[in-house]
């Protein structure tokens, strides 16, 4: 740990001291270091940030230990919630996975005033059953040794475009957001994309998918198969590129009709810790954490005064600064939730084919 | 069967019984209920099963590969099983260390090989550039090429070992029999060798084609678009779209066919060797 961290550090423990207060009120006792809580999170590199920015202070400040789990994963949650055998006391959770566990009840109700008791987070970030913890895109990466120095593509008709930008590609296999980047191929507006044109959509589809070789499932494949070079471009997630570019790796990303998405935290109905998990999500408030975090991984969350306190290369390639905003578009999770099950089961016969 | 006698039977067969039942039949008693319940009773995934169009495609396909791929194994491993059969016993040890080798290295493990083999920057690809065959890398990884490379290495194994088991116990002075009496080397083959090691290669194939028939990560690791086999999707139906009576049919449409081919390798499978 430099001296830098290290007096930020002290910054972050001093900024967490309301937090340590409630918690000593609520948990008075010995008891309250018996108590440990399981966060389900996405795992990885990624965790291991968290662990040190996130739940060590809170540990060191509270006495509740945090186990992390991996992966995200709607059917466990599912699962859990309907045998009553709920091992998470909070998951993170996508736009559209918040709409679905809401529908079906696997949610418990957020207690906005222990988690936000002052009123600081924005509107945007708060849902009755969940909290926003971070934002992030799926957008557009290539390789940069695969074509001229600042020639590669720039958008989703670059990625149709075979001729100019010769070589095989990867996209995701869910029709989630590549409906959207078909849409924006051929021609139509970020901002009147909804409702989708569905045919048009899996028409425009139809010219690239036998270019595209492989159809990722998840974050660490897409990686790989850049790393590998078994494709020249693909659709990812903005923040797996930063170590990569980080390791000097020739791979480069642009937001040009990018998918702007939120990413949640919400307690299971029936978690055994509730009251111990919002204090956790509390920490998430913290905007000297949020910059220490945001500097590592570029996935901000809606952390009052975070943005101002950002040096202005790590602003730039965040998915919410205001350059990138205006190139990508919001997607619609309320859209998907409606139509998810019938156009998966239209894009597997597609896929099939 | 005296009564001392069934005693210790059960206890000998006891933990294994519970912890079969405990562990496979009671899960899959859930998975039955699961594909029949949502959560009154319906029959609604297996009506599904019969109109979705991607389960034909993929329950077809599905059983294309195994079938191809079990045709490969019989014709790379039975000439292979004869070769271990009438060779030295020393070399034999040799050979068999050999083939097994693979076989103790997890199918995961063999899958990312063939990835880092097949590759459009790995070494078959290198080689293939380097020598001046081909001007630039060919699509191996990712298609149905790769796909039945793989599994046919990996089951091949077990071809081999059932048929070298029945050949083995084949007496070789019958063959020897067959010559002095006259008959050509393809004779006394094909009349006299191979109808009695039949039996184990198709004891063999059926192993094959049931191990084939539940093969998930090779085929998603290697596969492309097209290479989706019955476990996938389940994987899928459980994972992307939530729909588990359906994913609990498409199952249970697995377990059948397994079913069927083991009744099917018990009438072929010569009987000593089922019974010790």
């Amino acid at each position: 740990m430099t001296s830098i961290s290290r007096r930020r550090f002290a910054v972050g423990i001093a900024a967490a001291g309301p937090v340590a207060l409630l918690a000593s009120a609520l948990f008075a006792g010995p008891a309250a270091a018996q108590v440990t809580i399981t966060v389900n999170g996405s795992g990885g590199g990624l965790a291991q940030t968290i662990t040190r920015i996130y739940e060590e202070p809170f540990t060191k400040e509270t006495g509740i230990k945090v186990r992390a789990t991996a992966p995200v994963s709607l059917p466990k949650l599912k699962a859990m919630v309907e045998s009553g055998n709920v091992e998470w006391d909070m998951t993170e959770l996508g736009g559209s996975d918040v709409i679905e566990a809401t529908k079906h009840g696997w949610l418990q109700p957020v207690d906005w005033k222990v988690v936000d008791p002052d009123g600081k987070l924005p509107d945007i970030a708060k849902r009755p059953n969940a909290m926003v913890t971070s934002s992030f895109s799926t957008v557009l990466a290539y390789r940069t040794d695969k074509f001229p120095a600042g020639k590669g593509p720039k958008n989703w008709a670059d990625f149709w475009n075979v001729k100019a930008f010769p070589g095989p590609r990867a996209l995701q296999n869910s029709p989630v957001g590549n409906l959207e980047f078909a849409l924006l191929a051929d021609g139509v507006a970020p901002d009147k994309l909804y409702p989708l044109d569905v045919e048009r959509a899996f028409k425009k589809l139809d010219q690239i998918k036998d270019k595209v070789t492989v159809w990722w499932t998840t974050g660490a494949q897409h990686v790989q198969l850049l790393v590998d070079g078994e494709v020249v471009m693909t659709s990812v997630w903005n923040g797996r590129i930063t170590p990569l570019r980080r390791e000097g790796r020739p791979v480069a990303i642009t937001y040009g009709g990018g998918s702007l998405q939120l990413s949640y935290w919400g307690i299971p109905k029936g978690a055994k810790h509730p009251k111990e998990a919002m204090l956790y999500m509390r920490t998430r408030l913290d905007p000297e954490k949020g910059e220490r975090f945001v500097s590592e991984v570029p996935y901000p969350g809606f952390v009052p005064g975070l943005i101002e306190r950002l040096k202005p290369e790590v602003a730039r390639d965040l998915p919410i600064h205001p350059d990138n905003v205006a190139m990508q578009f919001r997607f619609d999770p309320e859209w998907w939730a409606s139509q998810r099950a019938p156009l998966t089961e239209r894009w597997n016969a597609w896929l099939l084919q | 069967m005296s009564r001392r006698r069934s005693f210790q039977l059960a206890l000998l067969l006891g933990p294994a019984v519970a912890l079969v039942g405990l562990l496979f039949l009671f899960p899959l008693f859930g998975v039955m209920k699961q594909s029949l319940f949502s959560p009154g009773f319906t029959l609604e995934s297996f009506a599904k099963l019969v109109n979705s169009p991607v389960a034909a495609i993929v329950m077809r396909r599905t059983f294309v590969l195994a079938l191809t791929v079990t045709a490969l194994c019989c014709v790379l491993g039975y000439p292979l099983a004869y070769f271990l059969a009438t060779m030295s016993k020393r070399w034999r040890a040799f050979f068999l260390y050999l083939i097994l080798l693979p076989f103790w290295i997890s199918v995961l493990i063999r899958t990312y090989t063939w990835m880092v083999l097949l590759g459009r920057e790995g070494l078959v690809n290198n080689a293939l550039m380097g020598l001046g065959i081909t001007d630039g890398p060919v699509q191996m990884l990712f298609t149905g090429f790769a796909v039945h490379l793989a599994m046919v290495q990996i089951l091949l194994p077990i071809v081999i070992l059932t048929c070298f088991a029945s050949m083995v116990e084949i007496d070789p002075q019958l063959v020897r029999a067959a010559r002095t009496l006259g008959a050509t080397p393809f004779k006394a083959f094909a009349r006299v060798f191979f109808p009695m090691s039949i039996g184990g290669a198709a004891a063999g194939a059926i192993i094959c084609f049931i191990l084939s028939l539940g093969f998930y990560v090779t085929p998603a690791l290697l596969g492309g678009r097209r290479n989706i086999m019955l476990a996938n999707l389940i994987d899928f139906e459980v994972h992307q779209t939530l729909n588990w009576s359906f994913a609990s049919a498409l199952a249970l449409v697995l377990l059948a066919a397994t079913l069927v081919l083991l009744g099917l390798f018990r009438l072929v499978a010569p009987e000593r060797r089922l019974h010790g």
